[in-house]
């Protein structure tokens, strides 16, 4: 087991530096001049110059990369040309809201999905099942940006129930969970399809198994034996699932807070392509990507703890 | 094959069909010029010659959703053929070599995962400007390692039947048998795969154009309509409904149409469902 | 206490199981044997309210005087683990890979008889005692992969018996186990059914096994109920063509287990095998198979003939009618 988690960490931080190799690849070595690229076609040489000794072009290429991942390490992402401000501040100002929003949808997602994909697994071949199956084919096609224009004119525009867009941030908890409301649901709708289907299917599978029988000649009623025993079982080939999700729901945000103009990294990105900010762009993606990976690395782990099995086979 | 065709075939080759028909008409003929401005008639409710009216700058809705289509499956198939076709050739590599060049190629794949394709268009949008070329080779990217892992799994898989090994025996070379044996074998699984993947490119460029990363205007893209429409909300909800039931349509379409032919090649294939 | 009247079940392919008749009184403990496919097993998901949701059911089922026959799944639920329990063929896969053995055992005790964790636990420990698990402080705290496929089944009757049943129902019970392992689990299952006053029901195809542990045995083939009666009187001298062809087909203990050659000899089995229940004959299930066929075989079901006092057989040649 220790050697399990050994290798799943080596190879986790191996991905790490490869990604944030091929970030710092593209943004930087690909043809093309930074300087020009920030400063536009129109800039003087002396300002490109400038531009190019401050950015430490005129370093090698791998000298700049090291130096990138090595200021990273330390939370030192650069200055962002647009705001004059570091990007690490800008960061760690709009981090919360796109970690809400995150952490909202995966919530979400895993109650829609669970009880849906096990109801549905539980009425297998009846109304219900048919009706789940039908629910999510559509909501795995509805693109999430069409979803959010859908709900803001439904619950925004027609019945004024919800703001359509911003957020205030958490000093009035109750406008700050409103304003969450409409982003979470569109952000969810469609991970909450596909983890339906797999909680279903996977459901399905488990109840065919022995100890379910076992289960309920020990007279334990469905319901009990739906949520306890099949369940946890149910949830081990999810895991996988849920934490590609996750990855998939962080970087939903970034169209997700585009749509309700919502103060997160998302926008900030946009943002920062407009004003042709790339070191700001440089970090984010390289965040959004190391996101991703942990994300799947945490699964990873989450394994050993979920299933006893691992732990004697690794 | 005397069993029937699947229901989610058949469904979803009816909408694939509706969808490529509208793009390929539209090729040759929309009722109106789908780039016309006729700001005179702007926001015009849907009559016998503008059947789903006009939007904000007087433009036939409907002739820009059927070019909307055009584009979108064009979108869709050079991505995933261009993608589709890099991923099959370093999964058959895989396959063939098997080892550590197997093994890389299998890292590499697993690290493609962590680059969703919106954040590959955004590296390159912010390097050399957003297009929708940028936006193609984004999807297409993404498409590599999801085909190269199919590719080499299939793959893998018929190299082990007796007649693969039988012309191993007879002396053709690897790359011969991966081109002549294993590659007609793997086909369906293939096929399945591009399908899907198709309805999920769709959704990727609705996505990109919607957010400015992939169409630019004034070409048509469902995405980037819904994107003009959403700041008209208010006034003109009817704008921002249409495209998206396009994009609906579309992706569950090639959606239902890649599980009825994993259905169809490999009833084994298909979970309980 | 368990009885059963024209008792038959049917899905949309055929009969799965055809006017059944049985009573099951308290510390009885009865035989069913047959072949896979004969309905056994069906016979005992009956027993458990367990008969899959596609199965059609006629006749009567009663337990302790209740007519059962259609009872809900909520009455079932009182039922199960209190007036009869089940053990199933498959130790390695009938316990929830998930859960500590103690947590598993001690689940119907707190849903059932509402005992506490700690309270739960003692019973627990007991029946692991009980049941002859070594050390059970420790083996409460394992998973079921921890341990093996001979334990494992005790910790399945351990469950079994957790809620005190009337009838335990035992399916096969050690096909999956090691030959000496699978002995002391039998002999396991009589010694509690007769410390408890348990009636037990022990489905198997091993006539070594039935004869070790059942006063009466129940024949059944192709979904009949072919023969019945004391099981040292059937297994010496049974009457129905079935039956004799079964004993015949039995290996012989004496006959080394492997050749000249060193291969697996293989067991002498009937001639042909039993049909899919669509194509079941409508009359003697046994008919096409059988050495002594009458013309009507295959169209007219045999009635139950008395072989004597307390034994009978289905089969027309029991009725009169000579050969």
């Amino acid at each position: 087991m220790g050697y399990f988690i050994f290798r799943r960490t080596v190879g986790f931080l191996l991905t790490l530096l490869v990604v944030s190799a091929v970030v710092f690849a593209v943004m930087n070595v690909l043809p093309g001049d930074p300087a020009l690229t920030i400063l536009g076609m129109d800039a003087t040489d002396d300002a490109l110059a400038a531009l190019r000794e401050q950015l430490g072009l005129n370093q090698p290429v791998l000298t700049r990369y090291f130096l990138w991942i090595w200021n990273a390490l330390q939370g030192d992402f650069g200055i962002s040309h647009s705001f004059r401000v570091p990007v690490s501040e800008l960061i760690a100002e709009r981090l919360p809201m796109t970690v809400s929003l995150a952490v909202a949808g995966m919530l979400f997602t895993l109650v829609i999905a669970l009880t849906l994909g096990i109801g549905a697994a539980a009425r297998h071949r009846k109304a219900g099942d048919w009706g789940v199956m039908f629910m999510s084919q559509i909501g795995i096609a509805v693109p999430a940006f069409w979803l959010s224009m859908l709900l803001v004119l439904l619950f925004a525009v027609k019945l004024r129930w919800l703001p359509p867009g911003g957020f205030a941030g958490w000093s009035d908890p109750v406008a700050a969970i409103r304003s969450l409301i409409l982003p979470t649901i569109a952000l969810g709708v469609v991970q909450s399809a596909v983890l339906a289907r797999v909680t279903r299917s996977s459901a399905l599978e488990v109840m065919r198994q022995d100890f379910v029988r076992t289960a309920r000649a020990s007279g334990l009623s469905r319901r009990r034996v739906l949520w306890r025993h099949v369940l946890p079982n149910a949830l081990v080939p999810i895991v996988t699932i849920v934490g590609m999700q996750f990855a998939a729901l962080v970087t939903g945000t970034i169209v997700i807070e585009n749509v309700f103009y919502l103060p997160g990294l998302g926008r900030l990105i946009f943002q920062s392509i407009a004003n042709r900010d790339l070191p700001t762009v440089q970090a984010l993606v390289m965040l959004f990507a190391a996101i991703v990976v942990t994300a799947n690395f945490v699964v990873d782990l989450l394994y050993v703890v979920i299933d006893p099995r691992l732990k004697a086979r690794t | 094959m005397n069993r029937r065709l699947p229901v989610n075939f058949i469904i979803g080759a009816v909408l694939v069909a509706l969808v490529v028909g509208t793009a390929a008409l539209s090729l040759v003929w929309t009722p109106h010029d789908a780039t016309q401005l006729t700001i005179s008639n702007k926001f015009a409710a849907p009559s016998s010659t503008h059947w789903l009216g006009t939007d904000q700058l007087g433009r036939d809705v409907l002739s820009q959703l059927m070019a909307g289509a055009r584009n979108s499956m064009a979108v869709a198939l050079v991505a995933v053929l261009l993608g589709g076709s890099v991923g099959v050739a370093l999964g058959l590599l895989a396959s063939a070599i098997g080892g550590w060049v197997e093994d890389g190629v299998m890292r590499l794949a697993d690290l493609g995962f962590a680059f969703p394709a919106l954040l590959f268009a955004i590296m390159l949008a912010a390097v050399f400007g957003p297009s929708l070329t940028n936006a193609v080779l984004a999807i297409a990217f993404i498409n590599i390692p999801v085909f190269a892992r199919v590719t080499r799994g299939a793959a893998n898989q018929v190299w082990t039947y007796d007649y693969v090994l039988a012309s191993r025996a007879a002396g053709l070379n690897r790359f011969a048998i991966s081109r002549d044996h294993i590659l007609p074998n793997i086909a369906a699984a293939i096929i399945v795969q591009a399908t899907i993947e198709f309805a999920v490119a769709i959704l990727a460029e609705a996505a990109l154009s919607y957010l400015g990363l992939g169409a630019q205007p004034p070409a048509s893209s469902w995405g980037r309509i819904l994107s003009e429409a959403q700041t008209l909300m208010y006034i003109a909800p009817q704008l921002a409904i249409y495209p998206g039931l396009c994009i609906v349509v579309a992706v569950v379409g090639f959606g239902l149409l890649g599980d009825g032919l994993r259905d169809m090649s490999d009833p084994r294939l298909s979970r309980e469902r | 206490m368990f009885e059963l009247d024209d008792f038959s079940v049917s899905f949309g392919s055929g009969t799965a199981l055809r006017y059944a008749n049985l009573e099951i009184r308290e510390g009885d403990r009865l035989g069913i044997v047959g072949e896979s496919g004969s309905g056994k097993t069906m016979l005992a998901l009956c027993l458990m309210g367990m008969a899959p949701d596609a199965a059609t059911i006629s006749g009567r089922l009663s337990i302790d005087g209740q007519d059962m026959t259609h009872a809900n799944e909520r009455l079932w639920q009182q039922m199960r683990a209190r007036r009869v329990a089940m053990i199933f063929q498959e130790p390695m896969t009938a316990l929830n890979p998930l859960r500590r053995i103690g947590d598993t055992v001690m689940e119907p005790l707190i849903v059932h008889d509402g005992l506490s964790r700690a309270q739960a636990r003692m019973r627990v420990l007991a029946l692991l005692e009980e049941v002859g698990i070594p050390d059970p402080p420790a083996r409460m705290r394992m998973f079921p992969h921890e341990l093996s496929g001979g334990q494992r089944q005790r910790v399945l009757i351990a469950l079994a018996l957790a809620c005190n049943p009337a009838l335990l129902i035992a399916d096969e019970p050690t096909t999956a186990l090691d030959a000496n392992v699978a002995l002391r689990i039998t002999d396991l299952l009589v010694r509690l059914a007769h410390e408890r006053g348990m009636a037990l029901v022990f489905i198997t195809h091993d006539l070594a096994a039935v004869a070790r542990t059942t006063e009466n045995i129940v024949v059944m083939y192709g979904g009949d109920m072919v023969e019945r009666g004391p099981t040292a009187q059937v297994l010496a001298n049974p009457a129905h063509p079935y039956t004799k062809g079964l004993l015949g087909a039995r290996p012989d203990p004496t006959a080394p287990a492997r050749d000249a050659n060193g291969k697996r000899r293989r067991l002498p089995t009937l001639p042909g095998t039993v049909p899919p229940l669509s194509a079941l004959p409508q009359g003697c299930r046994f008919s096409g198979r059988c050495a002594v066929e009458l013309d009507y075989c295959a169209t007219t079901r045999a009635p139950d003939h008395a072989v004597d006092a307390n034994r009978a057989a289905a089969c027309h040649l029991l009725g009169g009618v000579k050969p």
